[in-house]
């Protein structure tokens, strides 16, 4: 009988030293790759968690509530202190509180405490004592939460229908107005929606929530300024993973509050996406076609050698130049001169003379020109010269060549150009400082106003929300969570993207596998 | 037996237009667009030129200005300052270059520093020693670390590095020295395995089973740094490194920036330098294993002066990438513009420079323009170590091909 | 010791066709890649309705002349040409001539079989797309009568939207052939069409050629001495990128007059 065998391994001689050096590189790389993703994951997604509020008794008798954020060695002595985030700005000024671990003498976990969120002065962490209605009724006890949950609801659905109104009604109404086109008619059904709205505001209900802070402060905190309450305590799971899904929803879907500390990132991912679609509409034509000169139509020569040499380069210049030149040239330049020409009665304040939407998208798309055109070109020179002959032979002028066989078979590889470009693009923030990114843009630069789309309006951008918040906004720390879910999904978006990217080459690279056999 | 009809002339006549049109708009269109973007040197060289003969406005500018240390008031020696916009009364303006340019260089050297021997390393060990499946996983990864986003990058070495090290300095001394000889000892304790260990560890996919042992290094050098701090700085690091060296730990320093910075050019290093490695012929490798020497050695004496030119110019362009790199300084560096060779002190770029002062600069005035200089050499600098990469890279291709049709 | 001399320069003169017969007049041409000159001073008549073969070593220049037939030439910049060729009397190089007509006029086959990566249908339709507007009818009618013409269609009849890749090496050249049929040229070049193939499908395609010749003028390059032996009627032997001899195929094999080419066919050159 036959065994197989494998090579003997003891032969194997050691490899020394520095092999084992190498190989921890790669693991050294792999595991900083995966630290970064983890913390981003872990902290960004987490923030949306309803956490289990701790209520901490001293022993100065003292007590506070809130959830711990870090801890670290005392300044200049042994023991630890821990911060924790307390909320309640309006009563203590601020939110953070540095509790020494030796002074703390219980902590525990009541499930009475509630969290509220509120519009002003950050969250509220307390007790609820009781609801007091309109009619001075108060509710208080056992059913004071339901009471409360029953109202945020009532009251949601209030703000919901006042919202409706507002966008479907009266705007398109007033925009008639002012344009100076409305009817009688018109004019009458707006006043009546107007008032339709001054009723249902003053329908929203006036109950005040009674709450009581955990050392016994209490304050009288009217309910339409609460957007959320929560007894995290008191959770299951499954309701957790509700209230997570609602707080991620909210972060994608709201507008950012207290100077971007607070609140969601809409506005940054409309203007991310809005940037990056607007770039590629600019980069894709120019991008192909300038691929298409150098590979198809150009006397391939010294001189298209070196151009070609020239725009592989280009992609590495720092990105920061090209935030120069759309600067001085778009901005600057072009824009500058638009405004003379035909704006000339709103300066001296710019219009296109300042940075916005279409210079940044413009910048982006020179930035980003190299990627595409070194793409496309390579798809281009994956495609066999026989399919060009045999186009030809037929009696194709080199116009229908290219546009019936050539570019149809390399366009897998400029859709990879531009997935990749669109990587970049959403990732660079550098140039966007120069050329017309938003610390705060309340409108987004697409409206129901003509022209609709504004390309001269500012706009904001998730990367620049990410520096913006970590460095000019007030309280970092309060930020942090809202800083970590960001990069979380500026990182998700340019992953997809690249990992798009890499599929659709590879997918392009097994198929002309079959075609050239 | 025509069974095609000849088309109408009209047709023909169309058709031929319309080819004669797109080949001219593309034409046209090609090179104005390329154009277009070799555009940008000239743009920059044409607005910093009006810099050197300006009239009598302001501030003189000439190259000894911006270059040489100047007396300026309320201090004593010459010295070098970017001070572009004083306080009211504070005098006029400072415009030295060189603390920029040294913040740059300090930067961009730092991040080579991490970078050059992790990317090597990896590189080394993928293209010789990896497993073939280990290996097609691994490149798309690192491609994926390449793409992470500057301002990601440095919002954490600027918002969580940073205050992390400043606890934690014993521990990142610790770990410096702790991972290298833990993976060493985890070569010593390998070579002495028998077969039957060795086997559900092979070398091709130590990059994978070295992670947990990683991690044991970790835990080892958090139980050990306290002890090494208390033995041999007197229980402070910092304390220590202020007294006996003179060194004043700034919470974001060169060390930070070179260590994100690293992390973000190390992928682009790592494929260059990997792709000039692993085309070196397979003959050459397998003929000096047939004289008996072991891979390592066959890298260093064959592999790597064959692939060196190749080796340099991924360095090159990593260097390309981190003088131009601007978010992770602008983040993790403190933007203070001191010329210091002290790694432990902030440092200012000249491309966080240009971020956080062109927008507020006024447009054809010395500080634009100035900024605009800064943007013209980052510009030509990374341009000129582009384009020798590719020159050498190149030829590199061209004498692989060559020893490829002698071997 | 006149026709001695005139052979030297014009060997092509032995066959001379009168003009009312001949499809493709060369007469005096040469072609140069750069500094490198492929073919020099060559002439000869390519008689209308039957096969001429092209035979020679590798590198003789027999393709490009093949090339040059209809201009496939044109996108190469370092190319350079002297002399005339004429299609039924007019120069091709005209400067009236537009040169995606004289590709419709003068197909081409390649060596490899290129069918284009969309619907056997498709690549039979697209010339004739090209032309303009037709009835889809009309283009249906076409693409059957093109494949029946190139012994195709019962293969494919039931999957014409089926890819043209999904077919054999054989089936997708003589797909390429029906594609070219479609948009009814007069001279159709066939550059080594069988040199990848089996040697059944080889077979098929060579009798495709012979019931062609019946509608069109095949020009056919092929290193297969047999091959030209079995399906052409006039044979030119090129060498070095001269015509050397130029005959009736049983002529040239049984009795060539030139010790050249009895060297090359009896296969005692390299």
């Amino acid at each position: 009988m036959m065994t197989w065998r494998r090579p003997s391994r003891r032969a194997a001689r050691s490899e020394g030293p520095w092999a084992w050096l190498a190989a921890g590189s790669v693991a050294t790389s792999l595991a900083l790759l995966a630290l970064l993703l983890g913390l981003l994951a872990v902290r960004g997604l987490g923030h949306f968690w309803p956490a289990e509020v701790s209520l901490v008794a001293l022993d100065d008798g003292r007590q506070l509530a809130g959830w711990a954020v870090k801890e670290s060695p005392l300044p200049g002595g042994d023991g630890r202190e821990r911060l924790y985030r307390t909320g309640n700005r309006d009563l203590d000024g601020a939110i953070w509180d540095w509790v020494d671990l030796d002074e703390i003498r219980e902590v525990s976990h009541p499930s009475d405490l509630v969290v509220l969120e509120r519009r002003r002065w950050s969250e509220f962490i307390g007790r609820l004592e009781a609801v007091e209605t309109e009619s001075g009724e108060r509710i208080s006890g056992e059913s004071a939460w339901p009471a409360l949950e029953r109202r945020l609801t009532a009251l949601e659905q209030h703000r919901a229908s006042i919202e409706r109104l507002r966008h479907q009604v009266i705007r398109p109404l007033v925009l008639r107005l002012e344009a100076g086109e409305a009817s009688e008619l018109e004019r009458e059904r707006l006043s009546a929606a107007q008032e339709q709205v001054r009723e249902q505001q003053a329908a929203l209900p006036k109950d005040i929530l009674i709450l009581e802070t955990v050392d016994g402060r209490q304050l009288r905190q009217p309910l339409t300024e609460v957007t959320d309450a929560l007894q995290p305590n008191a959770m299951g799971v499954g309701e957790k993973v509700v209230a997570w899904s609602q707080g991620v929803w909210r972060f994608l879907s709201e507008g950012p509050r207290a100077a971007n500390t607070a609140g969601g990132v809409w506005p940054a991912i409309f203007g991310t996406v809005l940037m990056v679609v607007l770039m590629s509409i600019f980069v894709t034509p120019f991008g192909v076609l300038a691929a298409v000169y150098l590979n198809e139509v150009a006397h391939q020569g010294r001189l298209t050698h070196w151009v070609r040499i020239g725009v592989r380069n280009l992609a590495g210049v720092p990105s920061i130049v090209y935030g120069v030149f759309g600067l001085g040239v778009f901005v600057y330049g072009i824009g500058g001169h638009l405004d003379d020409w035909f704006f000339s009665s709103s300066l001296p304040s710019p219009t296109f003379g300042t940075g916005g939407l279409l210079w940044a998208s413009l910048t982006l798309a020179l930035l980003t020109l190299p990627v595409v055109i070194v793409a496309t070109e390579e798809g281009l020179a994956r495609i066999p010269e026989s399919q060009r002959e045999g186009a030809l032979a037929l009696g194709a002028t080199r116009f229908e060549m290219l546009t019936r066989i050539v570019l149809p078979m390399a366009m897998p590889a400029m859709l990879t150009g531009v997935i990749l470009a669109v990587a970049r693009a959403a990732g660079e923030v550098a140039p966007l400082m120069l050329v017309g990114v938003a610390k705060l843009a309340p409108q987004v630069p697409v409206d129901g106003e003509f022209p609709f789309l504004h390309l001269d309006r500012k706009f904001m951008h998730l990367g620049y929300h990410i520096f913006d918040a970590a460095f000019h906004g007030g309280d970092v720390q309060a930020a942090m969570p809202l800083i970590y879910a960001t990069a979380l999904l500026l990182v998700l978006v340019i992953l997809v993207l690249n990992l798009t990217a890499i599929f659709l080459r590879h997918h392009l690279r097994s198929r002309h596998g079959t075609l050239s056999k | 037996m025509q069974h095609t009809p000849s088309p109408p002339p009209v047709r023909r006549h169309f058709r031929q237009t319309r080819d004669r049109l797109a080949t001219a708009l593309i034409t046209a269109g090609g090179i104005g667009v390329i154009a277009a973007v070799m555009a940008i040197g000239v743009f920059l060289a044409v607005e910093v030129v009006p810099l050197f003969w300006s009239s009598s406005d302001a501030p003189r500018i000439n190259l000894e200005t911006l270059w040489l240390p100047q007396a300026y008031e309320g201090h004593e020696v010459p010295v070098h300052r970017w001070q572009p916009a004083m306080p009211e009364g504070g005098g006029e303006p400072r415009f030295g270059m060189l603390p920029l340019v040294w913040g740059t260089l300090e930067a961009a050297i730092w991040a080579l520093v991490i970078a050059v021997p992790l990317a090597l390393g990896a590189a080394a060990h993928s293209a010789l020693f990896m497993s073939r499946r280990l290996r097609a996983r691994l490149k798309p990864t690192l491609e994926l670390m390449e793409a992470m986003p500057g301002v990601v990058i440095g919002f954490v070495a600027g918002l969580v590095l940073a205050p992390w090290l400043d606890d934690h300095l014993a521990l990142g001394l610790t770990l410096l020295v702790m991972l290298p000889s833990g993976l060493l000892l985890a070569g010593g304790l390998w070579a002495r395995l028998g077969a039957r260990w060795r086997r559900p560890l092979p070398m091709g996919w130590a990059a994978l089973w070295l992670l947990p042992w990683l991690l044991v290094c970790w835990f080892l050098s958090s139980w050990l740094s306290p002890v090494l701090e208390a033995w041999w700085f007197g229980g402070d690091l910092r304390a220590w490194l202020e007294v006996s060296l003179g060194l004043d730990y700034a919470n974001r320093n060169a060390i930070i920036v070179g260590m994100a910075m690293g992390f973000a050019v190390m992928p682009s290093i790592y494929a260059l330098a990997e792709d000039a490695l692993s085309g070196v012929p397979k003959s050459l490798v397998e003929g000096a294993e047939a004289l008996g020497a072991t891979r390592w050695q066959s890298l260093w004496k064959v592999v790597l002066p064959a692939a060196g030119p190749g080796v340099l110019s991924a360095v090159m362009i990593g260097a390309g990438r981190a003088v131009g790199e601007t978010m992770i300084v602008l983040m993790a560096s403190g933007n203070t513009a001191l010329m210091t060779a002290s790694p432990l002190d902030g440092l200012r770029s000249m491309a966080a420079s240009i971020a956080i002062e062109l927008p507020e600069a006024v447009p054809g005035g010395t500080h634009y323009r100035l900024l605009l200089l800064a943007a013209l050499l980052l510009f030509v600098f990374t341009f000129c170590v582009n384009t020798l990469a590719e020159v050498v890279r190149s030829r590199l291709r061209r004498r692989y091909r060559r020893m490829e049709g002698l071997g | 010791m006149t026709v001695m001399q005139e052979t030297r320069s014009s060997p092509g003169a032995f066959i001379d066709f009168s003009p009312d017969v001949t499809s493709l007049e060369i007469r005096g041409f040469g072609l140069r890649y750069g500094d490198k000159p492929a073919l020099a001073n060559l002439s000869l008549r390519v008689p209308r309705h039957r096969v001429t073969a092209f035979i020679g070593p590798s590198g003789c220049g027999k393709s490009t002349l093949l090339r040059a037939l209809n201009r496939l030439h044109d996108l190469n910049e370092d190319v350079t040409w002297e002399g005339t060729i004429r299609l039924e009397g007019q120069d091709i190089h005209a400067p009236e001539v537009a040169v995606a007509e004289l590709r419709r006029r003068v197909g081409m086959v390649f060596q490899a079989p290129n069918p284009f990566p969309m619907s056997i249908y498709d690549n039979v339709a697209f010339g004739l797309r090209l032309q303009g507007r037709m009835p889809k009818r009309r283009v249906d009618d076409i693409v059957e009568w093109a494949l029946r013409s190139s012994a195709l269609w019962d293969e494919v009849k039931d999957r014409l939207r089926a890819s043209a890749w999904s077919l054999s090496g054989g089936q997708q050249q003589r797909l390429v052939i029906a594609r070219t049929l479609a948009v009814g040229p007069e001279v159709l070049l066939l550059d080594e069409p069988a040199s990848a193939l089996d040697p059944i499908s080889t077979l098929k395609v060579e009798e495709l050629i012979r019931n062609l010749k019946s509608s069109l003028t095949l020009v056919l390059v092929t290193h297969n001495m047999q091959q030209a032996a079995r399906v052409s009627d006039y044979t030119a032997f090129l060498q070095d990128g001269e015509l050397v001899e130029y005959a009736p195929t049983d002529t040239l094999f049984t009795n060539p007059r030139l010790a050249r080419t009895e060297n090359y066919i009896t296969g005692r050159m390299a």
